[in-house]
């Protein structure tokens, strides 16, 4: 299992649930997923906190098939084919991984838009984690 | 003052398989009048299904988040027996933590409950608004018929004083002991029943039946008064007995019958087959929705349209969108492989 | 800068051993360090060891440098485990290097040691995702494939890479390791066969990908001063350069490029006052192919989205103007995650010195030698410059 506590994932939910940034109070950028210094000026730790929308577009991914899949995900891949896994580029400047969902993998493409939602992400001492997962934009919520 | 309906939408998972892959399984296929049927992804569940149900609503009436006062969710098949569900998606969300949250399960009957739960809370709460999301994706075991016509699905409606698209005209409810009809024991996620027919379709006729009566008396109605009836769908020709007892046809049926291609929604039925009927309706019409939960009861609400608004979101437009899946697959994805 | 010396090297054979434990496998790298220095050994001179260890398998996460120095005789003496993931072994070479240039101690042993195949399939998936960053690339359902494979999705978009650019790589690799009687795989391979390797993480197929390895290195550095005491032919340190990266690939200023190699390396060139072209051999980190091809580039051997090109024009095949893994690399030697490091080292000494086993794989003539350890998806990278 990945060893993430109970705490340690319940300390990410505004991130995980709702996309939660840190817009830094010195030079503006938005830091997603957030980090103690501002990763851009590297000169400030005061945030004020901001919802990013979910939308970005996928700046590079790939499929991940058995021999690549962690054993979180390993049930995942033997029920349903590789799954893809995304870097997106938000619209509001940052980039983060995630997984991609209600797609067929051979349809995942550089530059395709889309948007986060809510989807379950693995389970870990019976208790089910949940996060975001990238949906093609056209059609998603 | 008039409580309604100010946004709606529909969730509908992408998979789907046909009648025909059962066949192949099985030999034969049990559901009556289901020609395909929906099928939830392997990282979705109840919670991401009303989450995702619930932000389209909102989205769709334009009223914020953080204008929300209370929250009901409903569902069969929630992923935890105790531990609050409605935390889950109120927080994916972003309705405010203050809001009165339900969890409704335990029965099909389980939507329009956290229905008549939101619009109670308008009732003493002129300029509040509620949140209802259902979602439901129920189970059982494979090598029972009642499966076949197991199907998944979510909607959710925003209920407010103002800017409405459909006003609340009342409801009327009838509560039994029909013990041994549907049902699920503890530690078990699959629905059992135990085949004694004739006492399951007569417990489904009463309770439907008691119920919308009420609901027609209290209101001076008559069935012709009714542009659209959505009618729980166990299977897509239930609905048909009791409609022709209370003196609906089966043209009143047809916009709010998804069964033959979503399955069984379980407590999501009666609330899809509502927003189906949202979706062609035209200002001025009646709706009556008839719920049924087993063990048993049943919930009659009565609709009148009153503003041409239509969720982007429509059940039609959901169905469109699908990706068809073998039975192998199906049993795989549904974890059904031991 | 002539003041730090290594003066012998060894490693255990790498591969798949159920005989073998850490113990086991470090006691067969020191000893074949020993037997590789030319006179006067003496393991009571040594006074410091830093040894590279990821902890697979997790079972001795604390202190495990006690457990190997005294397995190996040297109970009382100042040693670390070193960890930055597969960059481990050449930060212990870099530690021990400035432990020497201090002059706190002035012979020094610098290894590393890893046991990968003893776990089962899924603790072994579970090792392979534990260095990059848990809470969302791993939840995002990646291991160190799925990283390099959105680095090599990323180049192919930019620059063109070709599928058979990756493949090329791991037809090199294993005509190199085919003459190295310590690589885990010592078979050749056609590109054919590397093509059409099942997909593990698109577009890295099997064969783009490193294998888990069990093995030990070991190398022996000192105060330059006392080199001659040892040999004749002792290999200097000229120059080495750490940097570390932001660890999640998607939190980095380019996705195409690893910014750890460019700033190490950067480093390492300054301090050794050499440039990338006159690097006469080197061993860096291919522990996917992609990875290889990232490094032409990163070391400054090509321009950046060249790496395709300048490996078909053949610049880094034994033969070329710039042989690159004539160990056979992570691909074909094997990449014991703590040992790796070090194990470069062992090859580019016996590349300096002239004593490559298989004669087929020596290089003519090396002067200046460059290794290139990255610890994970890049988030630690070590380069080292040594010269003979």
């Amino acid at each position: 299992m990945a060893h993430v506590s109970v705490p340690m994932y319940w300390r990410t939910i505004p991130q995980r649930y709702r996309l939660v940034g840190h817009k830094c109070k010195r030079c503006g950028e938005v830091n997603f997923p957030p980090k103690g210094v501002c990763k851009y000026c590297n000169a400030s730790s005061d945030f004020e906190e901001v919802r990013l929308s979910g939308r970005g577009k996928v700046h590079t991914f790939t499929l991940i098939g058995a021999g690549g899949a962690p054993p979180e995900f390993a049930e995942q891949e033997k029920a349903g084919g590789s799954y893809p896994v995304t870097i997106v580029e938000l619209v509001e400047g940052p980039k983060v991984i995630g997984q991609m969902a209600d797609v067929n993998p051979k349809d995942v493409r550089i530059g395709m838009p889309v948007r986060a939602e809510l989807r379950k992400i693995y389970t870990e001492e019976g208790v089910i984690r949940y996060g975001f997962k990238f949906v093609p934009e056209p059609g998603g919520a | 003052m008039p409580v309604g309906i100010s946004g709606y939408a529909a969730y509908v998972p992408r998979l789907r398989i046909k009648r025909e892959e059962y066949a192949k399984a099985w030999g034969s296929f049990a559901a009556a009048g289901v020609a395909e049927k929906s099928v939830m992804g392997y990282d979705e569940d109840v919670l991401t299904m009303a989450a995702k149900a619930a932000g389209r609503a909102l989205d769709s009436s334009g009223v914020p988040r953080a204008s929300i006062t209370r929250f009901a969710l409903a569902s069969t098949s929630p992923p935890y027996r105790e531990k609050l569900l409605s935390g889950t998606v109120l927080v994916g969300l972003g309705v405010p933590n203050e809001a009165f949250s339900s969890d409704h399960t335990s029965s099909t009957r389980a939507g329009t409950e956290a229905l008549v739960a939101g619009f109670e809370h308008l009732g003493s709460n002129a300029a509040g608004k509620a949140l209802v999301a259902v979602a439901d994706a129920p189970a059982a075991s494979m090598w029972d018929p009642i499966e076949h016509a197991l199907g998944a699905g979510a909607a959710a409606f925003v209920l407010a004083a103002d800017s409405l698209l459909a006003e609340f005209e009342g409801h009327a409810s009838y509560a039994s002991e029909h013990a041994g009809e549907r049902f699920r024991p503890p530690e078990e996620d699959r629905i059992q029943d135990l085949g004694v027919r004739k006492f399951s379709e007569s417990s489904f006729i009463l309770n439907t039946t008691r119920a919308a009566t009420a609901l027609l008396t209290k209101l001076g109605r008559k069935p012709e008064e009714y542009a659209h009836v959505a009618i729980q769908q166990p299977d897509a020709r239930a609905p048909s007995s009791v409609a022709a007892k209370l003196g609906f046809t089966d043209a009143q049926l047809a916009a709010g019958l998804v069964a033959p291609y979503l399955g069984d929604l379980g407590a999501a039925s009666a609330p899809l087959a509502l927003a189906a009927a949202f979706d062609v309706a035209k200002v001025g019409d009646r709706i009556l929705v008839v719920s049924y939960g087993s063990g048993a009861g049943s919930d009659a609400l009565s609709f009148k349209v009153v503003a041409d608004r239509k969720t982007p979101w429509s059940v039609k437009a959901e169905a469109e969108r699908r990706e068809n899946i073998d039975y192998v697959q199906y049993l795989k994805i549904k974890g059904a492989i031991e | 800068m002539k003041k730090v010396a290594i003066v012998g090297a060894g490693q255990s054979r790498f591969g798949e051993f159920p005989d073998k434990g850490i113990k086991e496998l470090f006691l067969e790298a020191y000893q074949d360090m020993s037997k590789s220095v030319d006179r006067n050994f003496d393991p009571k001179r040594i006074q410091a060891a830093y040894i590279g260890n990821l902890g697979c398998g997790g079972f001795q996460l604390g202190n495990l440098s006690a457990l190997m120095s005294e397995y190996i005789g040297l109970p009382y003496i100042h040693t670390m485990r070193i960890e930055n993931a597969c960059a481990s072994g050449g930060y212990a070479l870099a530690t021990a290097t400035m432990d020497v240039l201090s002059g706190t101690h002035e012979v020094v042993l610098a290894g590393g040691v890893e046991k990968m195949t003893d776990m089962s399939g899924s603790k072994t998936r579970y090792w392979l995702g534990v260095s990059g960053d848990t809470e969302y690339e791993r939840l995002a359902g990646t291991t160190f494939s799925g990283l390099y494979a959105l680095l090599a999705q990323r180049h192919m978009h930019e620059f063109g890479t070709k599928r058979e650019h990756l493949s090329m790589v791991a037809v090199k690799n294993h005509k190199n390791g085919a003459m190295n009687p310590k690589a885990q795989f010592q078979r050749e391979t056609t590109l054919e066969r590397a093509m059409a390797a099942p997909m593990v993480a698109a577009p890295l197929n099997l064969f783009d990908c490193c294998s888990t390895t069990d093995g030990a290195s070991a190398v022996l550095v000192c105060d330059a001063d006392v080199a001659k005491q040892f040999t004749d032919t002792p290999v200097y340190v000229a120059g080495f350069g750490t940097s570390s990266d932001y660890l999640a690939i998607h939190d980095r200023l380019a996705t195409v490029s690893l910014e750890g190699t460019r700033r190490a390396s950067e480093r390492a060139y300054k301090m050794a006052g050499v440039g990338p072209k006159e690097i006469d051999v080197a061993e860096v980190h291919d522990c996917f192919t992609i990875a290889e091809l990232l490094a032409y580039e990163d070391l400054g051997f090509c321009e950046k989205g060249r790496a395709g090109p300048f490996l078909e024009e053949g610049h880094t095949q034994l033969s070329g103007d710039r042989p690159v893994n004539a160990s056979g690399g992570l691909k074909a030697k094997g990449h014991p995650i703590g040992a790796t490091g070090t194990g470069q080292i062992y090859e580019l000494f016996h590349q300096l010195r002239g004593t490559v086993q298989k004669p087929g794989r020596q290089v003519k003539d090396p002067e200046i030698a460059l290794a290139h350890n990255v610890g994970g998806s890049g988030g630690t990278v070590a380069v080292s410059i040594l010269t003979r």
